[in-house]
Order: C-alpha cells, then structure tokens, then sequence
C-alpha cells in the first residue's frame, strides 16, 4: 500500500465493497484526483456508490443541518406592533421613526425635557402595511431623529383608554440601523455641498458661479413665472439653484444661504430658494476663487447626468451635422453629432451655429453652461448658444481618441448603477443564457421582435431574422441584462448566418440554447456596447462579446496575495 | 435616486461553499407574495441566488404525493455537500439537463456540475433548519472551469470572513456602525442579522475549507488529503467512540458498528438507509440486523432521524 497515498480511504472501500480488487480503487481514487481535483475524502461516496452496482430506488431526501430553533430570549422581540399587548414590559422591536418633537413638561413637580412623536413598525418590508403608534421618549435619547431607523430594545407598552402607545424609557437601548434621510441639520449650520442631503432644508456657504433669469411656463398654460437660475459652487462640489423669488446676486459672490430646500429633478440635486430662504454675503478671504472652482466643477462625459445645467466640461467633436426642418412654418436648424473624452462618448446637440464646422473635425471644445438630458438613458449635451463654446487648439489629454474603438473600461458594479452610457466595455461573470436567445424575428417597420409571427403594432408578417443572444452578466453584486446584436453573437460562436441555421435546426433550439450554458455559464466575459436605461429597466446592447480564460491557479494565488493567506 | 426606478433588481448569485450554506438556519421573507426570500450565513451572505459548482454524487427522481416527479440530487466541493431538487415548477431546461445528467451519472461517468440556482430554506415542525437548492441553470462543465469557481468562491469566502472579522466589535450597534468599522456596506445589514442570530458560532472552518480549496485550484492534491475516520473494518471491532460492546451479543456488534457507520459516513447532513443497509452487508449483518440495530438506536436515542429515512449521530 505504499505505493500510493491513500490506503486508509482503499481499506475503506475494499470493506465496503468486498469483491472490488484493490488496484481498480487505487486507480479510481487518482482518476479523481488526477483529472476531477476530488481529494480522496471527497471521491470516496462516489467510488463506494459506483462499486455498489445495484442501484435500486433510495430515499434521497434533501438535507441540511439540523438545529434547534433560536434560543428564547428573556425579551420580547416583536416585527409589529400588533403582536404587542397593553402590558408588555420589555419589548424589543425595529421601527422607523416618523416624527420625533421636543418639548418641556413638568413631571411630578420637576420640569423636565420630553420626546414624542409617531413610529411606524415594519421599516424594511416595503410590501405590507406599516402601523403607526405614538411614543414617548422620557429620556431623552440623542439617537432618536426623525426619519432614521432604530431597534428598541427593552422598550415598554403604554396603555390608556384602549390606546396604545410605545414608551422609550432611560434603561431602554437604541440602536440605530439607518440614519435618518433627512438628518436634522441645524439651523444656520453650513453643510458642504458634496454632503447635501437628497431632499430636506439646507444652509451653504458657496460662491456663485453662474446666475441667469429665466421663465417658468405653467403646466396648464395659465402663464408664466419669473424665476432666477443659477449655480453655486464650495470646495466640495457644485450645484445648481432655482429662486422663486427675484434674487441680486452676483457671479463671484460669496454667500451664505439659510434655509434652502433640496430637490431632485431626473439624477441632478437643485437647491431651491423661496420666501423662508435667507441670503446674505459672506467673507472668507481663504475661499476658493471663481476660476479654481470653475475647474474644478468641471465634468467629463461619464459624470454627466440627466437634468444636469451649467455644466462645463472639455468634449472632442468627431461627428457634426446640420439638419433643417420646419416647425410652425418656420424653418429652424439643428446641428448634432458624437462627441467623446477619455471618460466615454455621447451625443451633442445645439441650436444655433457653432464656431467650427464638418470640416475641422476632430475638434476639441470646452462648453460652459450647457445642459444634459437623457435619451434612451443615454445623457445627452445641448448647447443653447454659441457663446458657450470656445475652440481649442488642442485637447488636454494626449491623442486625439479613436471613437471606432473607444470604448472606456468600466467596472460592471458602477455600471449598473449610474446612467446610461456609451461606448463602454467591462467584464463579468455570465450567470443566465437566456432561453429565448437564438434566431427572431424582426417587424419590418418597427424592428420589435415578432410573437408567434405577428408584430403588436403592425400585424402578422413574415418579418426579418435576425440573431440575439440575452445573457445577464454579474460583477460583484449587481447584473446587467445584456443583449449581444447579430455581428458580434455570430463573431462569438465562430459561425456565419446559414451554418448557425444549420446547427440550430440540427439541434433543436433548446438543446442549442443549453450548449451555449455549457459554453459559457459561470464563466468571465467582456462586453462592449452601449447601455440604455429607463424608468423600469436597463439593457446593455453588446456589439462586442468574448469569452475569457480563466486559470484557477492564477486565481488562487491572486487570492492569497490579496487576503493574506498562506 | 437611480436605484428606486429600477425596481425589478435581478439579485445576485453568491458564490458559496457548501459548508457555509448549509448551516445556514436564518432566513428572511418579505410578506408580499413576490418579495424574494433569503438565507442568511454565519458570514452574512444575504443570499437569495447562488452558483455553485461541484462532484455530482447522485441524483434520483422521487414522485411526490401529488404524483409530481422530483429529481433530488447533490453536489460535493471540497467542504461538504450542496443538496438540490428541481421539480415541475422548475425551468424546463434545468430539469432537462438534470434528467441527461442522471443518465450519464448511471453510466458510470464521472462529471462536474454548476448550476445557478434559488436557496431554498425551511424548517421542520421539530424546528431543524434545512438549505437545499432549486436550480435555474445546470451545465456540466470541465475541470479548469469547476478550479476557477473554487478559486473564486475561496476568494468571495476570504472578502466575507474578513468582513466578519470587522463586524464582531460593533455587532451590538448595527449596520451603520459596521460602516464605520470598514464593513462593505452590501454586507452591513446581513451581518447584522447574522451576529445577533449565531451568536457565536464557529467559522473557523470556512477557513480551513477555503485553503482546500486554494490548494485543489493550485493543483496541490497532497495538501488536500486527509485521513478517514477510523472505521472497524470487521463487525467485531468497534472503534473507540461506539458503545461498548464486549460481553457481545450479535445485536450490540450490529449497533457499535451501526453508529461507527454514521460517525464515518456523515458529511453534515446523515446518512441514508440504503447505505447503512449496503454498508452494514459488507460487514456480515444483513438487512434484517441491521435494521433491528437501527431501530434499537433511534430507540435509546443515540440516533435521530433528521428527514425520513436519513440519520445522525445524537451528539
């Protein structure tokens, strides 16, 4: 038994299976080892079971570990408040706090400070309804504002005249799970602007970086409201305002404003100014300048977002065209084309002439005051004027960019989560082959895919075939829903258009949809293309697709190195 | 702001080693009918989704009460035994692709296997906690595939023992806490539940099961091996752990060597009938004794049994 290294586990075996000789277990055990990397304590079930010839129907119940259930806790821990009854003393449940007030009371003769307000039970479970119930905070606590999330622990049930409420008492414990959205920000406290709270009121230090008025068009076309744009700029970042209310200020005016209220219009934070917001200059010899702030609120293309105004950034121009079409019986000019920085590419779009033409392409040009919108999910720059463009004579990066095959590397979590984009590749991990991949077909007017060969819109037709695969690949913990067009998906399977029909009709298309599984599942890709966003979903249309190998070896040792693991 | 819009989030696939997700005895379900639901580990993984890849060992179609047919099968990797069914209301071409697999399997033939599949939780009305899977996606795949996957789930195992480790100190204070003590915020909430759940309980192991796994992935087979427990290997000699039995009447040899059985043959989840039936013919007791020894255990409650017809050790 020297021979080889696993007598123990062949004595085994050879117990379990008598009339095996030993030379065929030896051999089985290195067949695992060897070609599966199933270390002999591993393959030893499978050997035994597969020298156990006679397989007759067995109970194979699936299971786990068993355990006992949780431990009892000498607290009562409850989801809702409805598992609560009037005499619960120790009570530990998580809730979001709805309002949380201050006030003075005197108790027993002695004035103390007092916190109540509403809480409402359930704060993590979106689907079912939430209760709400009063609370009492008789401490009290710092931990608890308005709009976090908290557990209790050893909080105790009020009841009077049949109505419950929750008491927060000095023993109880408070743990807070989430701050609140909207923290309590005090009142003439500055906050930086890269820190602005998503919605709530706010008080910046900042200087004007851009100040416009501008006209608000009513909804209902009952006229129009006077209204002042403009931007603001600190240290930290940059932001644009609204006023209501006709302001005087200044670009390059430093100022501080109390009292403004935080709003989301599309992805972009605006401040807004009304009657209850407080404007007043400041002085602070040591804050940034117009210029530097300037520079630094600069954008590239990947920082771009839906809705966003003012905005500055450096663009290569690679593509330009003038459309003309007549709108009221006036005849008006469009020019749009692609543009690109190392950052990414998008569209452009302006209204009015530029200060370069088709001719001068590439062109690199810095926009000032320019404004975002989102088509397809993709941002897009509209330039209203030509003074917002100035002509470089050259760009800030070092050559001229390659828009065939500029596509910027990106790591498939920020994918996921920021606004559509183009020309973008990154990598993954493919975790669905989807089974309706293979050969569609195509409405000849509207390019929807045809259902049981008829298009919603246009009817039953023949249509045209076309060839998609839809995989969804994976990064650390988001997933892109991808769609890999004709060229690329054809380019993929190493196959052109009647060899793919051959094969597909060959092997059935399901059984073609499992070969690609067996391809490609659970293996790292690249993808190229461009991602589109909306309301309700995201598709990343890939026109470029490809396998890449993978060493585990190299791997595992990445992996040492990189958690400190011998 | 992006995030709220898209409200159909596809949720992750986790990779995972089997010990880790089968002795998980957390969950969590939303109440509404399309909340997804999820295992919580002892290293937080929130898990709704994993991929998982392994040593097919077995797969047998059972037919449930309501004449549905389920195919119950497992995976084996390097730390223990993932366990999976897929039923009729399981994808089509999952169940397909099990249905080739088990034909393969009956011939003889050796295979990895990977498949994407949902976790699965739930608990027995004497209150056991049981993990199984329902695939989505099964594919048989090659050895470097099946050494990458245990390279990058020892890599995915070591981010979550390392945010484990973090966690320990503010686990009293919640997941805005953990953020501060350098916990990855998509792991904040899960290792909350998970530390206050736990308590305690070891993950030591995960990490010997990582290194195996290092070790498999680098093509270091020696490093891997590790002895079997001593079994008896005639009737009349029970090993150290079993009940005495000198004095020796056939039925005590029978239940030493019975519980011998169990101790060396459970990976974590029992053993079933059949092999112990199987096991104990190779030792000379034949079914009957063998199901008498049985019996006499579960009857002195040395032995319980965990689902029908599997066994376990009462430690």
């Amino acid at each position: 038994m020297s021979s080889h290294p696993y007598g123990d586990h062949v004595a085994l075996v050879l117990d379990a299976c008598p009339e095996a000789s030993e030379a065929d277990v030896v051999a089985a055990f290195r067949q695992y080892e060897d070609e599966f990397l199933i270390p002999p304590q591993d393959s030893i079930h499978s050997i035994i079971r597969t020298l156990q010839v006679n397989a007759s129907p067995s109970s194979g119940a699936p299971a786990g570990r068993a355990s006992a259930g949780k431990a009892p806790r000498p607290m009562k821990s409850v989801e809702r408040f409805d598992q609560l009854s009037g005499d619960d003393q120790n009570v530990e449940i998580t809730v979001r706090i709805v309002s949380h007030n201050v006030r003075d009371q005197t108790v027993r003769g002695e004035q103390r400070t007092i916190a109540f307000g509403l809480l409402e039970d359930l704060p993590y479970d979106s689907a079912s309804p939430s209760t709400r119930w009063e609370y009492k905070d008789w401490a009290p606590k710092q931990e608890l504002r308005s709009g976090s999330i908290v557990r209790l622990e050893g909080a105790s049930v009020n009841e009077y005249q049949g109505r419950r409420s929750l008491n927060v008492n000095q023993s109880t414990r408070v743990v807070v799970l989430e701050e609140g959205s909207a923290p309590v920000v005090a009142p003439g406290e500055p906050v930086s602007i890269a820190d602005l709270p998503e919605a709530g009121t706010v008080c910046v230090v900042a200087r004007v970086l851009a100040v416009r008025p501008d006209v608000i068009h009513r909804r209902d076309g009952s006229g129009t409201i006077d209204v002042v744009r403009g931007r603001l700029a600190d240290g930290t970042g940059s932001v644009g305002f609204l006023s209501w209310d006709p302001v005087e200020l200044e670009v390059g005016q430093l100022v501080k404003v109390d009292g403004a209220t935080v709003r989301s219009f599309r992805d972009t934070p605006e401040l807004n100014f009304g009657r209850t917001t407080t404007i007043e200059a400041y002085h602070d010899a040591s804050f940034a300048s117009v210029g530097e702030l300037e520079a630094a609120s600069e954008l590239s293309i990947a920082g771009l977002r839906d809705g966003a105004r003012d905005v500055t950034c450096v663009v290569e121009v690679h593509e330009w065209q003038k459309r003309t079409f007549t709108r009221e019986g006036q005849e008006r000019h469009l020019w749009s084309g692609r543009v690109a920085d190392p950052s990414g590419q998008c569209r452009m779009s302006a209204w009015s002439e530029l200060p370069f033409t088709a001719d001068d392409l590439p062109v690199a040009v810095r926009l000032s005051g320019v404004r975002v919108r989102a088509w397809q999910g993709v941002p897009d720059i509209t330039v209203d004027e030509a003074k917002q463009v100035e002509v470089l004579k050259a760009t800030p990066w070092d050559a001229t960019i390659d828009l065939e095959n500029h596509a910027v590397e990106v790591d498939l979590d920020e994918l996921a989560n920021g606004s559509g984009r183009v020309g973008v590749a990154t990598e993954g991990y493919v975790v669905s082959v989807r089974d309706d991949s293979g050969l569609i077909y195509r409405c000849g007017e509207c390019r929807r895919v045809l259902r049981d060969g008829s298009c919603t819109d246009h009817g039953a037709q023949a249509g045209n075939e076309d060839v998609r695969l839809r995989l969804v690949v994976q990064g650390d913990a988001e997933s892109l829903s991808v769609f890999v067009g004709k060229d690329a998906a054809l380019a993929a399977l190493g196959l052109d258009m009647d060899r793919l029909r051959a094969v597909i009709e060959d092997t059935g298309a399901g059984a073609w949809v499992q070969s690609l599984r067996s391809r490609w599942l659970g293996g790292r890709v690249r993808i190229s293309g461009r991602l589109l966003v909306d309301d309700r979903s995201s598709m990343f249309m890939a026109d470029g697709f490809e396998s890449i190998e993978e060493d585990g070896s190299l791997i595992a040792t990445e992996a040492r190195a990189a958690w400190g693991v011998a | 702001m992006m995030e709220a819009s898209r409200n159909i989030k596809r949720q992750p696939a986790w990779h995972i080693f089997a010990s880790e997700f089968g002795e998980a005895t957390l969950n969590e379900r939303g109440s509404g009918e399309y909340d997804p639901s999820f295992v919580i580990t002892r290293l937080g993984a929130k898990i709704n989704r994993v991929i998982v890849a392994g040593l097919l060992e077995r797969v047998e179609p059972r037919e449930s009460a309501n004449g549905q047919v389920m195919h119950m099968g497992q995976l084996r990797d390097p730390s223990g035994l993932f366990y999976f069914s897929a039923g009729d209301f399981d994808p089509e071409s999952a169940r397909e692709a099990i249905v080739d697999l088990t034909r393969s399997l009956e011939e003889g033939e050796t295979m990895h296997v990977m498949m994407v599949a949902k976790a699965r939780w739930y608990q027995t009305d004497e209150g056991a906690v049981y993990t199984s899977l329902r695939p989505e996606e099964v594919v048989r795949i090659d050895p470097p595939r099946y050494a990458a996957w245990l390279a990058r789930t020892a890599a995915a195992t070591l981010e979550r023992l390392d945010a484990h480790e973090k966690a320990m100190p503010s686990a009293a204070e919640g997941p805005a806490a953990m953020r501060q003590a350098g916990v990855p915020a998509p792991m904040a909430e899960g290792l909350a539940h998970a530390l206050a759940h736990y308590e305690g309980a070891s993950v030591e192991h995960y990490k010997l099961h990582v290194l195996q796994a290092l070790d498999i992935a680098e093509g270091k087979m020696a490093s891997v091996r590790t002895e079997p427990a001593a079994l008896p290997l005639t009737g009349d000699e029970p090993s150290g752990g079993a009940e005495d039995a000198a004095g020796t009447s056939g039925e005590a040899d029978a239940g030493a060597a019975m519980t011998a059985l169990i101790q060396t043959l459970d990976q974590g989840s029992g053993v079933d009938y059949e092999t112990l039936v199987k096991n104990m013919g190779a030792k000379g007791f034949d079914a009957g004794v063998a199901d008498t020894a049985l019996d006499g255990l579960l009857d002195e409650g040395s032995v319980f049994e965990v689902s029908f017809g599997w066994y376990r050790l009462v430690e």
